[in-house]
């Protein structure tokens, strides 16, 4: 590019030709970067970092029938994945049972569907789920994981030593356009109920990844993500400040965040390195919590499926790679590498196979593991790292100055930013401003191969629906009906209303039963999406 | 209201909620000069009934996930059934290049698949409906 010429990160901050000391002066070593697993955490969480241990590899999936992500999972462990990351399927997401007209057509489709208690039996049938962590993407109020916890029960597991997490968490939850959805405010309670209920009953269990990874996927620049991720963490804990119910250190002592990884190689490591620095910050400086336990950002990483062309897919494979190692070099403790599919179909056998064999090799065959924060000092990504948190504090200022996260989202405002970034998105590929090899440069007249596609089950929905009627006629209904109508009172009372959903599910209610209690109290949301 | 501009309902039929690919499609017709009504997520009759209370000229479709081939009949036949098999259906998502031929034989008109450029798809709008070509010449 021609001298002269401003250059900017994806995030707008400007890139100099060069950096220097000059860049880096202000930085004290000790306050501001310190070693790994010391405060502020910059440098990683962790005192070893990957020469302890490795981070996780976890690929969220699900698909067609509980039976099938059951094969899936199996051939996953048997591939050496060390954790389970459960996609629920989309009628699932939205709360809706397999036998409610309005989801017939999407059931089974990218994820598996979870209705019921048996669903979720069906799908980790033979697993060890005492020796692997589990992801789930669970919906509003956690019910998809209350059933998880009722199977652990049932196999005569101590939820106390029970591993895993839930999604929990208001930001990755607004982004979607989902129907059948309770007000933002309701989801803060239900969110905050949960986090409560397990430092009690399954205090290893992760009750909430803050996840920031549909928002970057909306166009949102690494700033934003970061500031809508914190955000959305200081909403959970000023709920819980309000409450008093627990005190803050045991809250916020297993939170754990999720992030997209993008294309902007050293912005993405910077944003990574400033995120730890800026959570230690919240706990140790707003809230005052000493236990340095309470301070870490422990992070799953994706590859953003935003950044996978459909021109081309094998072009994804090298997009993924790059994310990868930007995740790794900013030290993430779990990363999902995409499928390179992602543009084209839901992830074939081959594709899933490769994004673990990305992750591997990463691992094992680049030495980029054998030292612990090895861009730390570089002066660019030092000073890209203080800009990325110096902005992202402002943004957090703008959104707590609207009230917070909650707030900000059920004004529409939240919203506006996505749509705005998707449309600033769409302007700046069209002028050329940004460039994505094969689609706005170097596009090929015709697609120059074809790959692999993975085919729906088209009898996944009629299966599901079969054994939804089973499960419901073999229960008892009136144990049903009285649960239920406990949630409800339990859930205008204001008490928490985790130990009302276990119930409810050990009784054989179903999810769409659940939401549909959410929905009878709280009312459901519009979501302000439009043009 | 002008009864020149090309109306045009865009809904996302079923449940599944990725709607960066709808909203950019939208907001390119709307600034394109089209009337765009945004239905977001609506039951394929809920579709066929906005389409004929609001007498649009097309109906956009963003389908992300695998499910197109059966949410497209559905639409169509809902179309049909109220007398208006003339509307224009374009569909936009992720759609898997040999089921083009089977879609088009239903009544699609036009796919297009992300990456695509805003431009060719209001391009596609102006060419093949007449009012909008008088009105932009």
């Amino acid at each position: 590019m021609a001298d002269g010429q401003q250059v900017c990160s994806a995030s707008g901050i400007p890139i100099k030709n060069i950096y220097t000391p000059e860049d880096t002066k202000d930085i004290d070593y000790d306050r501001d970067l310190g070693l790994a697993g010391q405060p502020p955490f910059t440098r990683g969480v962790y005192p070893t970092m990957y020469r302890g241990r490795l981070w996780t590899i976890r690929r969220l999936s699900g698909f067609n029938t509980p039976e099938e992500t059951n094969k899936l999972y199996r051939e996953e462990y048997e591939l050496g994945q060390t954790g389970f990351s459960v996609a629920p399927d989309v009628s699932t997401v939205v709360g809706l049972d397999a036998d409610d007209p309005w989801v017939t057509a999407d059931i089974g489709h990218a994820g598996v569907p979870m209705s019921s208690l048996e669903d979720v039996q069906a799908t980790f049938e033979g697993l060890p789920i005492e020796k692997v962590s589990t992801y789930m993407a669970d919906r509003c109020g956690a019910v998809n994981t209350a059933m998880y916890f009722v199977m652990a029960e049932e196999r005569g597991l101590d939820l106390q030593e029970i591993r895993g997490t839930t999604a929990n968490d208001l930001l990755s939850w607004s982004v979607p356009a989902l129907i059948n959805q309770p007000p933002p405010q309701a989801y803060v309670r239900y969110a905050v109920d949960f986090i409560e209920w397990c430092t009690e009953h399954a205090p290893k269990w992760n009750p909430v990844s803050f996840d920031s990874y549909n928002a970057r996927d909306c166009g949102l620049n690494a700033v934003q993500e970061l500031g809508m991720l914190m955000a959305t963490a200081i909403q959970y804990i000023e709920e819980e400040k309000k409450r008093g119910r627990v005190s803050l250190d045991r809250f916020v002592r297993r939170f754990s965040f999720n992030t997209g990884l993008h294309n902007d190689f050293f912005e993405e490591i910077a944003k990574l390195r400033a995120a730890r620095r800026m959570w230690h910050r919240v706990i140790r400086e707003r809230y005052g919590i000493e236990d340095p336990r309470c301070a870490l950002f422990r992070v799953h990483v994706q590859s953003s499926g935003s950044t996978h062309t459909t021109q081309e897919p094998l072009n994804n494979v090298i997009r993924i790679a790059y994310q990868v190692l930007a995740g790794v070099l900013g030290g993430a403790q779990s990363i999902h590498a995409n499928g390179y599919d992602e543009g084209v179909c839901l992830p074939t056998d081959q594709s899933m196979l490769l994004s673990i064999r990305t992750e591997q090799i990463a691992a094992l065959e680049t030495n980029v593991t054998n030292t612990i924060d090895p861009v730390g000092g570089s002066y660019y990504v030092e000073s890209l790292t203080n800009q990325i948190e110096e902005r992202a504090w402002q943004y957090v200022q703008k959104i707590e100055d609207m009230g917070g996260m909650a707030e900000a989202i059920a004004c529409g405002w939240v919203h506006r930013e996505y749509m705005d970034a998707t449309i600033e998105h769409e302007r700046r590929l069209a002028s050329g401003d940004i460039t994505i090899v094969g689609v706005n440069k170097f596009r090929m007249e015709k697609e120059p191969y074809e790959v692999p596609i993975f085919r729906w089950d088209p009898e996944a929905p009629d299966k599901q629906i079969e054994r939804l009627k089973k499960f419901k006629k073999n229960r008892d209904q009136s144990r049903v009906n009285q649960a239920l109508q406990e949630l409800e009172r339990v859930t205008r009372s204001g008490e928490n209303v985790y130990p009302a959903v276990m119930e409810a599910v050990r009784a054989g209610g179903t999810l769409g039963e659940i939401a549909g209690v959410q929905h009878k109290v709280y009312g459901v949301w519009h979501h302000p999406i439009g043009v | 209201m002008d009864k020149n501009k090309v109306k045009i309902l865009m809904a996302k039929p079923g449940l599944e909620g990725h709607w960066r690919g709808i909203i950019a499609v939208s907001s390119a017709f709307r600034d394109a000069g089209f009337e765009v009504i945004y239905g977001g997520h609506m039951l394929p009759a809920e579709i066929a009934a906005t389409a004929v209370q609001e007498d649009v000229d097309i109906v956009g479709l963003s389908i992300l996930s695998s499910n197109y081939m059966r949410l497209v009949s559905e639409t169509v036949k809902e179309l049909k059934d109220r007398g208006r098999g003339d509307v224009m259906i374009l569909l936009g998502g992720i759609i898997y290049k040999e089921d083009f031929p089977a879609l088009k034989e239903m009544g699609v008109a036009e796919i297009f698949l992300p990456g695509t450029p805003l431009d060719e798809i209001v391009e596609f709008v102006r060419r093949n409906t007449s009012e909008a070509s008088q009105k932009v010449s």
